[in-house]
């Protein structure tokens, strides 16, 4: 494998309403901050990956329409799009094509417009999802309670609630732990000058005092629709060391999926897995990704890690199935500091999924803020300590797509 | 390329209007062939790339039920969404870049269920071509005919020989949707008018569809088969947005095609490739395929199909199996040429064989045929 290595990244500014600018120039806002971090001419770049949630903005493959904003005219764009974990998969996408040794500058760019869809996404409703398969399930024999649960189960936050309670019931986090969650989140996003949901000095009590969504869920608790959009380019190990001070080299990656979604399993009453919070997918990614990477122990060895958490039990249940804590006890590190900036593996220093969520970009811009702590360009929430590893997570689809990506300041 | 990769197994659905089977048992059994093809199992497979769009599987995240049935699940997995000959060029990155060895790729398009001229209106820019409703692939592709028709003199009864010849073609193959084994240019001219000059036969049909092919790395090929099917060049580029480019000409296939040349060797592509299968969503796009591949000069392309050198029987046979007019299931269009190629470097085109030992696949995606993307294949 030819090592590649992050040497420039790029966001927009991320809001509920990005009026200023249509979806075109909000993209290539991103492509041109990365490719001037990066100090790449356009004309330099030989190929892209790119994706958003697909059919969000009602633009069907709008990398056609807004590839001349980005530079990708007359240039390879492949289109990759895995729903909620798109970003990681297109990430992933860009590592490949300069890994193969057929590019050797690639730019992975992802976005989401949340305000040109006239429903925001996916945190509405579970019908636009699960509408296509409903005449399919009813030859099936599946019966109308089942049918009618899918659309009960409220899309992202419906799966979700369940995924926590079956957490919660299995570790002993109880909902106090979720308000620390999300405060800290909050606090972070404060820090990072890109973010859409900032609150500066945000407690749990604060938290606790937001309305019930559905439980364990509070107001407080559940991400923003965002519109943005984030880039990075990717070198191969030459053209990195020489333009970029200190790379990010990509040590490790996988993107298992589960054995099956959560909508099969619980609302169509599918034969798949149960238990929503199992992750047999992250288990299995992390494992692959840390063994590339060669991380025997990432508690000892990976020094923060970006969480794809919408929902903030999400960052407790994937820190351990990450093996950053042990099985149950990420709640338990919490309350000891050990997931704040100055804790043992500072999670989510970003603010994370849970205070921007521009969900195509959502994952991509876990990688590209791993990156930047590795690369020191953190600027207000850059982690007090040398960074030599980090780790980038990514969850999509109905609970089942995954991506994990160790970051590391060295490639070897 | 840094290691050897070869398409080592193959399957497809026979493409038809209107299929009375799920998306996902279509898709099962194409991934299962595929598998069966090869003489592995899904334990043997590493990754799984996929391809399909949501607006034409009409469901947001529309992999999430098609996980399953291709037998990605627990697997390091992921889908493009465009044409599956796309998902080739990743499972290929994947495998060359060490991290991979074998790979399953798949690609699905029910055209029945959702109409893709439909679906194409939804790719126009949506805050001016959308807003008037003039735009979708069958306009735009009438409007790229005229231009190039009226750039280089051809006549519509030329661009109806490319159908006939591919409809023809059609007739030999079982997987083909639009058979037609005695048609005539006369039945073509006097077919439905859709958008002039685009009528019912010169452009392609909406197909239920899905195939499925196995990559592998050289030592694994060597393993699994004694007829591995090998790549050996890629290209692939976008063009500019349809109304920042010149319609009469396929640039992008064109730096595409050059690109694939280059990395394979090829210096002749007319003496050196011994058959082509190309992605024709409209007939006259058959003859700009010829002039952007290299096979003639700019404007030539109705020469080559007057003379029938791009015939079965002529000195270079384009789309035996009858192309995309042939069938047409939108994702697997590309893929399926990958394959078409395949069974004829390894002798098992039965009815159409052709003798192979290097050919060209040709996918596209967008409306006019804005990304390319070649493979060049070769027998042992």
């Amino acid at each position: 494998m030819r090592n590649v290595a992050i040497i420039g990244c790029g966001q927009t500014k991320h809001s509920g309403r990005r009026r200023d600018v249509n979806l075109a120039e909000m993209v290539g806002d991103a492509v041109w901050n990365a490719l001037e971090d990066a100090q790449v001419s356009p004309l330099e770049v030989d190929a892209f990956a790119v994706g958003n949630m697909q059919g969000f903005g009602g633009v069907a493959q709008p990398e056609q329409w807004l590839g001349d904003w980005i530079g990708a005219s007359g240039k390879p764009v492949l289109r990759i799009t895995t729903g909620g974990s798109t970003g990681g998969s297109v990430a992933h996408g860009a590592f490949y094509a300069v890994a193969s040794g057929l590019y050797d500058i690639a730019v992975a760019t992802a976005w989401e417009k949340h305000s040109d869809s006239k429903e925001p996404g996916a945190t509405t409703g579970l019908g636009h999802v699960g509408l296509g398969n409903m005449l399919n399930l009813v030859n099936c024999g599946v019966g109308f309670k089942h049918l009618l649960s899918m659309f009960v189960v409220g899309a992202a936050a419906g799966v979700a609630c369940y995924q926590a309670m079956y957490y919660m019931h299995r570790s002993g986090c109880r909902v106090e732990h979720l308000d620390m969650v999300a405060a800290k989140d909050r606090r972070n996003a404060a820090k990072n000058k890109y973010a859409h949901l900032q609150w500066p000095g945000c407690t749990p009590e604060d938290i606790a005092k937001t309305e019930w969504i559905a439980y364990p869920f509070r107001y407080g608790h559940i991400c923003p629709a965002s519109d943005g959009a984030s880039a990075m380019v990717l070198a191969r190990e030459d053209i990195a060391k020489k333009r970029c001070k200190k790379p990010a080299w990509v040590k490790g990656l996988a993107a298992y999926s589960d054995e099956e979604n959560q909508i099969m399993s619980e609302g169509a009453g599918g034969i798949g897995i149960l238990d929503a919070s199992q992750q047999i997918g992250a288990t299995m990614s992390a494992i692959k990704a840390y063994k590339m990477a060669g991380i025997n122990d990432p508690q000892k060895e990976i020094d923060l890690a970006e969480i794809y958490q919408p929902f903030p039990s999400q960052e407790l249940l994937f820190a351990e199935r990450l093996g950053l804590f042990d099985e149950g006890k990420a709640w338990q590190a919490l309350e000891k500091g050990e997931m704040d900036i100055n804790g043992r593996i500072p999670c989510d220093l970003s603010g994370g999924v849970n205070a921007t969520n521009a969900i195509g970009s959502s994952a991509l811009q876990r990688i590209l803020e791993c990156a930047l702590q590795i690369m020191g360009k953190a600027e207000e929430h850059q982690v007090p300590k040398e960074v030599h590893n980090a780790v980038a997570h990514g969850w999509g689809g109905a609970t089942n797509y995954i991506t994990v990506t160790v970051l590391g300041d060295s490639p070897y | 390329m840094a290691r050897g990769v070869a398409v080592v197994g193959y399957s497809q659905s026979c493409h038809q209007q209107d299929m009375q089977m799920t998306r996902e048992d279509m898709i099962f059994e194409v991934a299962k062939g595929a598998l069966r093809n090869a003489g592995i199992s899904r334990e043997d497979v590493g990754t799984v790339i996929t391809a399909s769009t949501d607006f034409l599987d009409a469901r947001t995240i529309s992999n999430l039920y098609t996980s399953m049935a291709v037998g990605a699940y627990l697997k390091d997995e992921s889908k493009v969404e465009e044409d599956g000959a796309f998902a080739v060029y990743y499972a290929l990155m994947r495998i060359l870049s060490d991290v991979h060895d074998i790979a399953l790729v798949e690609a699905h398009t029910q055209g029945s269920v959702v109409n893709p001229h439909l679906v194409s209106s939804y790719t126009v820019d949506p805050l001016f071509e959308r807003q008037y409703g003039f735009l979708n692939d069958i306009s735009a592709a009438a409007l790229q005919a005229r231009v190039y028709m009226n750039k280089y003199g051809v006549s519509e009864e030329q661009v109806a020989r490319v159908a006939v010849k591919n409809l023809v073609n059609a007739a030999d193959n079982p997987n083909a949707h639009r058979k037609m084994p005695d048609l005539t240019v006369e039945e073509v001219l006097n077919s439905k008018l859709y958008y002039d000059p685009i009528r019912e036969l010169t452009m392609s049909p909406v197909s239920d569809g899905a195939c499925a092919v196995v990559l592998a790395c050289e030592e694994k090929a060597k393993e699994i088969t004694d007829k591995p099917v090998w790549i050996e060049g890629v290209g692939s580029c976008q063009d500019a947005y349809i109304r920042d480019r010149s319609l009469y000409e396929l640039d992008s296939l064109q730096k595409a095609a050059q690109d694939a040349y280059e990395m394979a060797g090829v210096s002749d592509p007319f003496a050196q490739i011994d058959v082509f299968e190309v992605s024709e969503k409209f007939a006259h796009e058959e003859l700009m395929i010829y002039e952007a591949l290299g096979l003639c000069r700019e404007g030539k392309g109705k020469a080559l199909v007057e003379k029938g050198m791009t015939g079965k029987d002529g000195e270079i046979p384009v789309n035996p199996s009858g192309g995309a007019l042939g069938a047409d299931p939108v994702c697997a269009t590309g893929l399926i040429r990958v394959i078409e190629t395949a069974k004829q470097i390894r002798g098992e085109a039965n009815g159409y064989q052709i003798p192979a030992y290097r050919a060209l696949a040709h996918g596209q995606f967008g409306i006019c045929a804005q990304k390319n993307i070649v493979f060049i294949l070769r027998g042992e």
